[in-house]
């Protein structure tokens, strides 16, 4: 802020002393040396190390120095003559040199070099031999660095100088040109402002030098109107300097968010504040099957280049560890991601390592519910093919056999041997039938748990009350789970509890099956349960649901089933 | 009698054929489906059609439907669903639309000649049949406190069970040695200790004692 006043005060005595001899200083002409000063010097506030605002300062003095050339007094005519052109020397540096502020190649530096000789070099060489009088004009101070007067050097480095000017600006302008033609997009989005208001200046000042307009006073429109574009480049570096400084407040705020250990951190939505995209979603590698997961080990597919989400990897020594799912609109603004990346790395890996163990947790269950579907339906198929074959076979025989005894005369010797073998097919037939409802009631396939239900209640050896509310068929899995569980409980309950009565119960809460088995009898079930019971347990699980016991002694056994449906 | 059976699995299919024409019935044709059953009655027009519950397309309950279906579209055949299991359920659930000239049997039960003449003979004459292991099932089922039906004698309940299969007075007199009164005693003591209405009516009071029992 010292550095500012300093030079804001510097700005208004050579306004002063400018303004003073002579009233020609256009707006414009302030405007322009303001604007580099003043945003040089925020600039030298923002970043100390960027050798840019120097050059923008200095950029803005040297304009102010070639406006003393309108100066009556002789000493202030004579640092005008010598900072004639020089700004457009630091306004090339300014321009070529951004954004870091260092000339990064030879060439660049030949260019810059080649600028300030020709600019201020050749410039001051001239004034030696220059009779402001003779060449000049008449009403002119003295030059005070006039050695000798020789027309025809002053007139030939003059020539020189011309020449010199347009070949470096064209320079300048073909660097500008080579930079554009080589950065990638996010980097063109940051540089376009600066290097096209720089470029369109420089072009301008090659068709000025070459035509001989700087040597006219400032009169024509078009040299107005390239003021202010020429006022606007360091506003341009400016903003772009406080727009990094924004992202690096957040990219800080984000530092102390993810350190903090008392706070659990939603890392997405910190991700989304420090990256001002409230949209951004996180996947995370999953090694095992080269995909990406989400935060809870679900399935998640990066979006498509050129598609309306962008998606940017994450790597950590190589490896990729995360993908940040975003708005197009922050590819232009690469850098921001990068830092927030880098910052948010080693969470990111934490978070990545909790979602492998989630995607884990994920299969497993779902190799588990495959295991137990693949059961059901090997169950199912057993149960059709013992109806559709064994049943039918020996219900055809004893069909044969019925035939064969009615056929019979009633005193035959056989007859008693082909009734008692008839007979004897159909309590086969009734074990049959026992064995196959126990592999799979076809109840449940025909009509559904609340008629499976219904039956296994009339079949209760035990007062069975039925209260089923759903509304709707479940899926398969849960059907039968929900049967057997419900089954294997009325069993235990006729078998062990010394209950008179049993309540069977039903219903679906928010998409979750809730099925119960109430007996009044003594209670004091264990908690492990029989290995029916664990069975059970298992295949619910396997379900992502739940199954409770409750048996306080003497007051009855609860045993509770929860079953998610979706 | 003409009788026509409806059975996807040929084997049984023929097999109930065979003793149909022993049992001394016109078989009038044979249908592995619900909609060869349909055409099959509706050219046939057939005292009773035997009806497989587990039929194609998908070998749930569709004999059930199709017996449904028969009772609207042609109400004077009678219909005999066979099944393979013993469902209270479905046999109430058949009865409910009417008792009169409907049957629900054990598939292996028609393997007795005489049963599968009685029964299709009642089922035609325009009575109903309950299988007795589904009859079984609702009288045997375990009652809580104190129920009426824990208050009839071992006579009176092998009584109220072959009334319950739809057998009439003179049939339940003829299975029980005694007397068509002795069983109108039994029944006038059941109906009073149920609190049941009586009936004398044999088609009717089968679903109101089947209903009973179901209720109970």
């Amino acid at each position: 802020m010292a550095g500012l006043a300093a030079g804001l005060g510097v700005i208004w005595l050579i306004g002063n002393k400018t303004a003073g001899p002579d009233e020609l200083s256009s707006p414009q002409d302030w405007l322009l040396g303001w604007s580099f000063i003043g945003s040089g010097l925020v600039a030298l506030h923002i970043r100390p190390q960027n050798r840019l605002g120097w050059a923008m300062v200095f950029t803005g003095f040297a304009w102010f120095g070639s406006i003393l050339l309108v100066a009556h007094d002789a000493p202030l005519f004579t640092v005008g003559a010598v900072l004639q052109v020089a700004y457009i020397a630091g306004f090339a540096y300014v321009v070529v040199a951004f954004p870091s502020g260092r000339l990064q190649s030879t060439a660049e530096r030949l260019v810059i070099g080649g600028a300030l000789v020709v600019a201020v070099g050749v410039q001051f060489a001239a004034l030696l031999f220059t009779d402001t009088h003779a060449i000049w004009c008449t009403e002119c101070p003295d030059n005070l660095l006039e050695v000798t007067r020789n027309d025809t050097i002053a007139l030939d480095l003059r020539e020189f100088q011309r020449g010199a000017g347009v070949v470096v600006i064209v320079a300048a302008i073909a660097l500008l040109a080579l930079r554009w033609w080589r950065a990638s997009g996010a980097m063109r989005r940051t540089i376009a402002p600066v290097l096209w208001t720089g470029g369109a200046t420089l072009v301008f000042a090659a068709f000025a030098v070459a035509n001989e307009v700087l040597y006219k006073p400032l009169g024509p429109e078009p040299l107005r109107l390239m003021l202010f574009v020429i006022s606007a480049v360091p506003v341009a570096i400016l903003f772009a300097f406080l727009q990094r400084r924004m992202a690096r407040g957040a990219v800080a705020g984000l530092v102390v968010e993810l350190g903090d250990p008392t706070a659990p951190v939603d890392l997405r939505q910190a991700l989304a504040r420090a990256l001002g995209d409230p949209s951004l979603e996180l996947a995370y590698w999953y090694p095992a099957e080269s995909r990406y997961v989400d935060g809870q080990g679900g399935p998640v597919a990066l979006p498509e280049a050129d598609g309306p989400r962008l998606a940017t990897v994450v790597e950590r020594n190589g490896q990729p560890i995360a993908a940040l799912i975003h708005d197009p609109a922050l590819q232009h603004n690469s850098e921001l991601v990068d830092s927030v990346c880098a910052a948010a790395g080693l969470t990111l890996e934490n978070e990545r390592l909790q979602a492998e163990l989630r995607a884990r947790l994920a299969e497993l269950q779902a190799s588990r519910a495959r295991l137990v579907e693949a059961t059901e339906t090997e169950r199912r198929r057993i149960e059709r093919d013992l109806h559709d074959g064994t049943q039918q076979r020996l219900v055809s025989v004893a069909m044969s056999l019925g035939l064969a005894e009615s056929k019979l005369p009633a005193d035959a010797e056989v007859a008693p041997l082909v009734h008692e073998a008839r007979e004897a097919l159909t309590v086969a037939l009734a074990e049959l039938r026992e064995l196959s409802q126990g592999i799979h009631p076809s109840i449940l396939t025909e009509r559904g748990l609340p008629a499976a239900l219904d039956d296994l209640c009339r079949r209760a050896a035990l007062p069975a009350s039925l209260d089923v509310s759903l509304d709707r068929r479940l899926p398969t899995q849960v059907e039968t789970a929900a049967y057997f569980v419900v089954s294997e409980a009325v069993a235990n309950a006729i078998k062990h509890s010394h209950a008179t009565e049993l309540w069977i119960r039903a219903s679906i809460r928010s998409g979750v099956l809730v099925a119960e088995v109430v007996d009044d009898g003594i209670g004091g079930a264990g908690g492990g349960g029989g290995t029916g019971l664990r069975g059970m347990t298992d295949r619910v699980e396997a379900l992502g649901g739940s199954l409770t016991v409750s048996s306080p002694p003497g007051r009855g056994t609860t045993l509770r089933v929860e079953i998610p449906c979706e | 009698m003409r009788v026509v059976v409806a059975d996807d699995a040929a084997l049984l299919r023929e097999g109930l054929a065979r003793l149909l024409v022993e049992a001394g019935f016109e078989v009038a044709g044979l249908a592995a489906d619900a909609e060869e059953l349909f055409a099959l009655v509706e050219r046939c027009q057939p005292d009773v059609a035997i009806v497989d519950i587990r039929m194609p397309p998908s070998f749930t309950d569709e004999g059930l439907q199709a017996a449904k279906e028969i009772r609207v579209r042609w109400p004077d055949v009678g219909i005999l669903v066979l099944s393979q299991h013993v469902r209270a359920s479905y046999a109430l659930e058949l009865l409910s639309d009417g008792t009169d000239g409907i049957g629900y049997l054990l598939k292996e039960r028609v393997s007795d000649v005489e049963e599968l003449r009685a029964g299709v003979e009642r089922v035609g004459k325009g009575d109903s049949v309950l299988d007795p292991l589904v009859v079984e099932q609702l009288v045997g089922r375990p009652r809580r406190g104190n129920a009426p039906l824990d208050h009839l004698t071992e006579r009176e309940r092998e009584v109220l069970a072959l009334m319950a299969e739809g057998r009439s007075n003179k049939a339940i007199a003829e299975r029980l040695f005694v007397t068509e009164h002795t069983v109108e005693k039994h029944l006038k003591n059941i109906f009073g200790t149920l609190r049941l209405p009586p009936s004398t009516d044999d088609h009717r009071r089968v679903l109101a004692v089947v209903t009973y029992l179901d209720s109970q």
